[in-house]
């Protein structure tokens, strides 16, 4: 990571980079590169808060319900536009079908582990899953949903997993 | 009533943190394993996971010590012939002066007489005083002028597709609609004797690249059906990968036609797309000089991407592609040359719609053209020492030597050959390759381009001088 940028500066963009195998990165991955502004992390925020207050809403949920289902519903978003869907709709010049396989998240940052990016997105399961329990009393049966739906979005992204299609599932 | 009881209790905050103090262990310590790690995770330094692999220090050593420096400017050899440069004043037309010699010109890919035709150089000129020389931009960008909107619709009606699309650089014609197209996780079945700017754009798309015999249709069916076998047994890897056959009408390198009617056979049978790169034959094969398409009867629908530059039969600059509106329209955001280059100057495209309009006024220069073609290769044929490879109506040839020893001796004794011809007033010229980027670089040979202007004295005397320079050289 290139921690002398100014923060003013919207995106990181490795030029010059021989990352992989000689590809050097004249561009930026449009799908990617958002991902990268502030704005789009306080946005994130903003729209799990309005999502649970949403549930909180809907008078026959409990509180708790209304954490565990924030929770999921959060969980398996995360999953599907992360880990799920590949591919890019604005295919650069730098893409050339590169990301055709890839999924969001390993597009991300041309590849690169651990940005602040990435780290936020980390960040944003696990302290779902704290408040969650938090709220739901330590009941064990939502303990059980919160944490399979947590390690759901949290071991896809790990680094071992990069590239990595569990039994060819979802590879083309 | 009871769960009612639940849904109105309200939740203290007195309640919680008991909640919290009886928490079970097991929530406990995955809670803390999880802030431990999450924080082990901020504090951890981002890296790019091919860069993983570390070099030890003897590694290094080792690859320091491997190292020989190139010099920056190698030694050149003091027959280069760069070193020795011709140097060509006024028109190359069907005559041409080279240092100061008047010489026949068989060097120059003016098959159709283009170059130094007076309609053609009038109209440009009209242009250059209405438009200026050059169109200060890219297609997109304000680069647009009314004559490039006029040829691509004179293109398209002349080849009777859709659509045509300019580009303001022959080579980049081709090796900018590759890639376009073909990426990667794509397959191209590439003919193995394909021009360099093919190559160029195989490269540029990053697709697997599979090469087949040159013209050799048993040998691409072959490939094709040890890709559908793969296919069927990874039926969701093809459901996502393109396949596309690559071949010239007129290979540049070589001098034959590609067996059209078989290819088109192949593409229904197999699923391929067909691109031709029909640089030497647009203008020559066919009653209209449309191409490949046309000398086999064969729909030009059938094709599903035709590549042609405009500097040999148009003999202007830059090049075309033509098909369905859908799929050239995709070009015009994804074509490199065409989106990020200047566009062709207004004066070269009013020059090639002149030319466009001189083949369609004169319908029979093509069967001129052929008839040319079939004199001189006849001709060529009998020369002893020497071998014509192509067919008869190609209006490339490529003379070999007969039988040939080393590629640079052989090199040399053309390169003679062309110099002595010279000097005897034919101009010729060696086939020049990047031997070391071509993929398979042709024999060595003397490349010899036909004019529809040649008269049957020219080709007469043309063939006496090469006989008479063969004889004293090989």
């Amino acid at each position: 990571m290139d921690r002398t940028q100014p923060k003013g500066l919207p995106t990181r963009v490795p030029v010059g980079t021989m990352g992989d195998g000689g590809t050097t990165y004249s561009g930026v991955n449009p799908n990617a590169v958002w991902l990268n502004s502030r704005g789009i992390w306080l946005s994130y925020v903003i729209a799990v808060t309005i999502l649970h207050l949403v549930l909180l809403s809907i008078p026959f949920l409990n509180v708790a319900q209304a954490w565990t289902l924030t929770n999921v519903v959060h969980n398996i978003g995360n999953y599907i536009f992360l880990h799920m869907l590949k591919g890019t709709p604005w295919e650069t010049n730098w893409d050339q079908g590169k990301s055709r396989l890839l999924t969001h998240w390993e597009q991300i940052d041309f590849g690169e582990q651990f940005t602040t990016t990435r780290k936020f997105l980390f960040l944003a399961p696990v302290i779902l899953f704290i408040l969650a329990s938090f709220y739901t009393k330590y009941d064990p049966l939502h303990f059980i949903i919160n944490l399979s739906t947590m390690l759901l979005v949290l071991i896809p992204k790990l680094p071992q997993l990069h590239g990595v299609r569990i039994f060819g599932i979802n590879k083309y | 009533m009871a769960v009612e009881d639940v849904m109105v209790e309200p939740w203290y905050m007195m309640q919680m943190v008991q909640a919290f103090l009886q928490a079970p262990v097991y929530h406990i310590v995955i809670e803390v394993l999880l802030i431990v790690w999450i924080i082990g995770l901020l504090f951890s330094k981002s890296y790019r996971i091919q860069e993983r692999v570390q070099l030890t220090e003897k590694e290094k050593e080792d690859l320091l010590a491997e190292w020989k420096p190139e010099p920056l400017v190698p030694d050149t050899p003091e027959d280069h012939p760069a070193l020795h440069p011709r140097v060509v004043s006024g028109k190359a037309g069907l005559k041409v002066v080279v240092d100061g010699k008047e010489c026949l010109n068989l060097a120059t890919l003016n098959f159709l007489g283009m170059l130094g035709n007076k309609r053609i150089e009038k109209a440009a000129n009209t242009a250059l005083y209405k438009y200026g020389v050059g169109s200060c931009g890219p297609r997109g960008f304000y680069g647009t002028v009314d004559v490039h909107l006029d040829l691509e619709d004179k293109l398209a009606k002349y080849t009777r597709t859709e659509e045509a699309i300019l580009y303001a650089y022959g080579f980049a014609t081709i090796a900018s609609a590759i890639p376009a197209y073909s990426k990667r996780g794509d397959i191209v079945f590439c003919d193995e004797g394909a021009c360099f700017a093919i190559q160029k754009g195989l490269l540029a798309s990053r697709s697997k690249v599979v090469y087949f015999k040159h013209n050799d249709m048993e040998d691409l069916e072959r490939l094709l059906k040890e890709q559908a076998k793969d296919d069927k047994k990874n039926p969701k890897k093809a459901a996502v990968t393109r396949r596309f056959v690559l071949v010239e009408g007129i290979y540049m390198n070589y001098g034959d036609i590609v067996p059209l009617p078989k290819l088109v056979e192949l593409k229904y049978k197999y699923k391929v797309r067909i691109f031709i790169e029909e640089s030497a034959s647009f203008g020559v094969l066919g009653d209209n000089g449309r191409g490949v398409t046309e000398h086999f009867g064969v729909p030009i629908e059938d094709i599903d991407l035709i590549s042609a530059n405009m500097e040999m039969s148009l003999a202007s600059i830059g090049g075309f592609c033509c098909g369905d509106s859908f799929v050239i329209d995709h070009q015009r955001l994804s074509g490199q040359g065409y989106c990020f280059s200047a566009s062709l100057p207004p004066m070269l495209s009013v020059a090639a719609s002149e030319a466009l309009r001189i083949m369609e006024e004169k319908p029979g220069i093509f069967e001129e053209l052929r008839t040319r073609c079939q004199w001189l290769h006849a001709k060529l044929s009998s020369i002893p020492g020497l071998k014509v490879c192509g067919e008869p109506i190609s209006p490339i040839m490529h003379l070999q030597l007969a039988a040939p020893s080393s590629r640079a001796e052989d090199t040399k004794k053309l390169e003679t050959m062309c110099n002595e011809c010279m000097n005897q007033g034919v101009a010729l010229t060696v086939a020049r390759y990047l031997e070391q980027e071509e993929h398979l670089v042709p024999p060595p040979s003397i490349r010899v381009a036909v004019n529809v202007e040649l008269t049957e004295d020219d080709i007469d005397h043309a063939t006496a001088v090469i006989t008479n320079v063969a004889k004293m050289v090989l």
